[in-house]
């Protein structure tokens, strides 16, 4: 296949995270700071593993998240040779679909009404749900609970993205911050990420396959395309 | 005379089908008094609308060529060019688009933003064109201005504003608020030409100074001075909030929406002064060509008409007295009896007649100056041309021209429609580019080949009524490509030998694949195993060999071929004998690495109901199609996807018939991909038996 060199640097086959279905997942960290970025990464791993990814993109538009993959992609493909690019960039749009809605369109039932769309008329099977642009601020305990219940019950794993605020510290007793620090126990897997000075970005896992992790594991990601910066 | 440039307008005006473009245009050249009556699209006078000069157009009630036309607003000169609203047009708009500064987007306030209107957009975008929305038809059952201005900005990714509030809406529509001067404006006299300004109605007046206040927040950003005055809280003069509109425009960071009714000729004014106002004239902008006397470096267009001039032919039409070429010039002035140099094909041309065009009427000119737009009189060129002043040799940069993805045989029907159908086709390939047309010499047939099937439909109706050739046409046909994936040797030799002077040639080495480019010719020959003076006919056997695959007969491209062995014959070699053994090494070659079919690849969009969503996404996944995603905003959804060409013939009546004709889609040529095995043995199977049989 040729497509080594992705696993190799991918955060995710580093750490051994994100291999079990039914897992809720999470990604943390002010704006700007990458989290888009992870997620494309998470779902080009599970898309190199065999796996189909609908990523969907809350408030923005189908262009703009394929542009995501696609500039990712390049990015890694100049870096690092592979045989065949452009068989690659056709797996990865053959196994990933891009779903966006408006802001106040996005609830469990219509995402539920999609997805079965998809699945009933056997065109997409999802094995992987990527969530770009929730809005946890204004998300209660029960509709997350909605959702990780639709999560099992298709027996998909899913991964969220959340922002955190400057200046709102308040945190979780296991150290996740808001707005999250009320549903963190939610989630079986939660990844922090913080701007280092050397440019690069330092991810801290609080928690895998639903164990604390205390021991500071972390890693060094390249700020453009999430990849394990090389030392 | 030194034309005042800053008073210059270079607008299109564009939009979907049915959205009113057409009207509007003509109530705009009605409002600036170049005519003098108004006569409807489907007018029951028969007359038509002045900017829809053909025939078809006025038949099928849509516009399909870009007339220029000239008008003055005010102290402001205004060149209109209408812009046809069906994407297999796109070429017509994307040219239209390169010689403008600013466009005004129309959009239906029933309809909003329609699939269109978010092809056109992409093109604006691509071409930076600053841009004004109209909102039409506000006098319309269901006309909601407000949920179009929010399309604008959801689905076209606009920062849009509105600078009006409707007074009044559907059958009731009276006026309009204007935000920025707080005045109420109606529209009397039999044709609303007598506007009438008064104060707000109490009853709107706080809606307006929210919407206001919504309208100064927005604009702010572009101006410190309209900031700090409204920190302030002083009095805002007009001028500074017309002055911040225009910058955010000019910026792309902003759009102005405007509202009104073309048909019921309400808001036309104030569309035009904003036209005026808010677009950019011809200096604004940043045009560049390229010098090709420089290796095609880039250079800046001056604007200045003190330079030597450059001017772009950007449209074509074949008239009573010969071709006229529309032209924009970008620098220096055009005059009568001036001679200028075509500088793709180095010709020079004089100049006899310029003239300014509105829509089926001109006017003589002595002279044009940078920033214009004009049309000259029997001109030689082809659409896409630039003209210089002698001494300067650039070129406006080229404009992406998409190959053609599908064609069809047609035939005449008798001599005369032979001799017609070839001028006919002549014409269409100068004003054209993506339309083109050859002989197929193995079945005699003409083939002609463009961007959809509507766009080829088109020029066959204008070939049956322009030049009165009638011809039978066969089914369309997809353009399908064969390629190589693998390097593969060769070692070819032709001999012949059968009395007389015999032939003789060998030729050896590798064809491999070339990822980006056609073809590529590598004479890599030493020691002179095949003569100098052979080595062009072996090229030429090679690119012969290229017109048709032998898969499915379909052309050869991305192929590069090298020579790196030979023989020849003191009295046997030939031009012809190279030629042969060429072709045979080609195919030899060829067979060995790995041929493929490639299929045009269309990005789709389908747009509908939600509740419809489900069966639109089963019909493109039958049809062999990736579905990139989907957007969903509320009760309506766009399904985005790639499709194979050759699964979308028919495609419109499925849709209809799937979603009781609430959907609608757009199709744009994307890229070649292969052609799936399955797919592929077919078409091989095909090929073969057609073969067989003729």
């Amino acid at each position: 296949m040729g497509y080594e060199p992705l696993v190799q640097q991918n955060p995710l086959r580093v750490l051994n995270m994100s291999r079990e279905n039914n897992q809720l997942g999470l990604v943390m960290a002010r704006a700007g700071l990458g989290k888009t970025a992870l997620l494309v990464q998470i779902a080009l791993d599970a898309i190199l593993r065999g796996k189909n990814v609908i990523h969907v993109s809350i408030g923005e538009t189908i262009d703009k998240t394929k542009k995501w993959y696609d500039d990712i992609l390049s990015t890694i493909l100049q870096g690092h040779s592979v045989t065949r690019p452009h068989e690659l960039v056709d797996m990865v749009a053959q196994h990933r679909m891009i779903m966006t809605f408006k802001v106040a369109a996005f609830t469990r039932s219509r995402l539920e009404e999609r997805l079965n769309d998809l699945v009933l008329q056997d065109i997409f099977r999802p094995n992987c749900l990527i969530v770009d642009g929730f809005n946890f601020d204004q998300t209660d305990r029960e509709a997350l609970e909605d959702l990780k219940n639709l999560m099992e019950t298709m027996d998909m794993q899913a991964w969220f993205s959340a922002i955190c605020h400057r200046g709102d510290d308040r945190v979780s007793p296991t150290g996740v911050p808001a707005p999250c620090h009320e549903v963190d126990d939610l989630f079986d897997m939660i990844i922090l990420l913080k701007p280092e000075h050397d440019a690069t970005i330092q991810l801290d896992i609080i928690r895998n396959s639903g164990e604390l992790v205390t021991d500071g594991k972390g890693l060094r990601l390249d700020p453009t395309t999430m990849m394990i910066k090389e030392m | 005379m030194k034309k005042d440039l800053t008073k210059v307008r270079n607008i299109g005006i564009s939009a979907h089908i049915d959205s009113g473009k057409t009207t509007l245009t003509e109530r705009i050249l009605f409002f600036t008094q170049r005519i003098h009556a108004i006569h409807e699209v489907r007018g029951k006078d028969g007359v038509g609308a002045t900017m829809d000069s053909m025939d078809l157009e006025r038949e099928r009630g849509i516009t399909i060529q870009s007339a220029a036309t000239y008008c003055t607003w005010k102290d402001y000169d205004v060149n209109i060019i209408d812009t046809p609203g069906h994407v297999d047009f796109t070429i017509e708009v994307e040219r239209a688009l390169r010689v403008l500064d600013g466009a005004v987007l129309i959009l239906c306030s029933v309809g909003g933003v329609q699939s269109q209107s978010i092809t056109v957009n992409r093109q604006m975008t691509r071409y930076k064109v600053p841009r004004i929305a109209f909102v039409n038809k506000c006098d319309r059952t269901g006309a909601n201005p407000f949920r179009v201005t929010q399309q604008l900005r959801d689905k076209l990714d606009l920062n849009a504003i509105m600078l009006q509030l409707p007074i009044g809406l559907e059958s009731d529509l009276q006026g309009m608020i204007d935000l920025v001067s707080m005045k109420a404006i109606y529209f009397e006299g039999d044709q609303g030409n007598e506007m009438r300004q008064t104060e707000i109605p109490p009853e709107l007046k706080e809606e307006a100074e929210a919407k206001r206040e919504e309208l100064l927040d927005a604009v702010s950003m572009f101006s410190d001075e309209l900031m700090e005055a409204m920190l302030e809280e002083g009095e805002i003069p007009e001028a500074m909030i017309h002055d911040a509109i225009r910058k955010g425009t000019l910026s792309l960071e902003l759009t102005p929406v405007m509202i009104g009714s073309a048909y019921k000729n309400k808001g036309i004014q104030l569309l035009l002064d904003a036209v005026t106002s808010y677009l950019p004239c011809p200096t604004d902008i940043e045009n560049t060509a390229l010098d090709l006397n420089q290796n095609e470096s880039e250079v800046v267009v001056s604007n200045d008409p003190a330079d030597p001039l450059v001017a772009l032919a950007f449209k074509l039409e074949d008239g009573r007295y010969g071709q006229l070429t529309y032209i924009r010039t970008y620098q220096g002035v055009i005059q009568k009896g001036d001679t200028i140099i075509n500088s793709r094909t180095g010709k020079k041309a004089k100049i006899g007649r310029l003239v300014r065009m509105h829509a089926n009427e001109m006017e003589e000119i002595d002279s044009a100056g940078a920033g214009d737009i004009v049309a000259l009189f029997g001109i030689d060129c082809a659409s896409g041309d630039t003209f210089c002043s002698p001494g300067l040799n650039w070129s406006m940069s080229s404009m992406h021209v998409p190959a053609p993805v599908i064609s069809l045989a047609i035939n005449p029907v008798d001599n005369k429609a032979q001799i017609n159908m070839s001028k006919a086709l002549n014409r269409f390939t100068k004003e054209d580019p993506t339309f083109k047309t050859y002989v197929d010499h193995e079945t005699n047939e003409t083939i002609i080949s463009g961007m959809g099937e509507l766009h080829l439909e088109v020029y066959i109706e204008r070939m049956k009524r322009e030049y009165k050739a009638e011809v039978e046409v066969g089914a369309p046909q997809v353009a399908y490509r064969e390629t190589i994936t693998q390097r593969a040797g060769f070692d070819y030799t032709h001999k012949k030998q059968t009395g007389g002077s015999g032939q003789y040639g060998r030729v050896a080495g590798f064809i491999e694949p070339l990822p980006e480019g056609e073809y590529e010719f590598v004479d890599q020959i030493v020691g002179g195993v095949i003569p100098r003076e052979y080595i062009p006919s072996c090229d030429k056997g090679f690119q012969k060999s290229l017109e048709k695959g032998t898969l499915t007969g379909a052309p050869i491209t991305g192929v590069r071929v090298a020579i790196n062995d030979g023989s020849f014959h003191a009295v046997d070699s030939s031009d012809i004998a190279f030629q042969v053994a060429a072709i045979g090494a080609f195919k030899q070659g060829y067979a060995k690495a790995a041929p493929v079919i490639m299929e045009p690849i269309m990005k789709v969009a389908v747009e509908g109901p939600s509740e419809f969503q489900g069966s639109v996404m089963g019909s493109l996944n039958q049809r062999r199609g990736v579905i990139i995603g989907t957007f969903e905003e509320g009760n309506y959804t766009v399904v985005e996807a790639e499709m194979p060409l050759a699964e979308m013939f028919g495609y419109s009546t499925t849709l209809r018939s799937l979603t009781q004709g609430k959907a609608e889609f757009t199709m744009e040529f994307a890229t070649y991909k292969q052609v799936p095995k399955g797919v592929a043995d077919e078409l091989i199977k095909a090929f073969a038996t057609q073969k067989k049989d003729a």
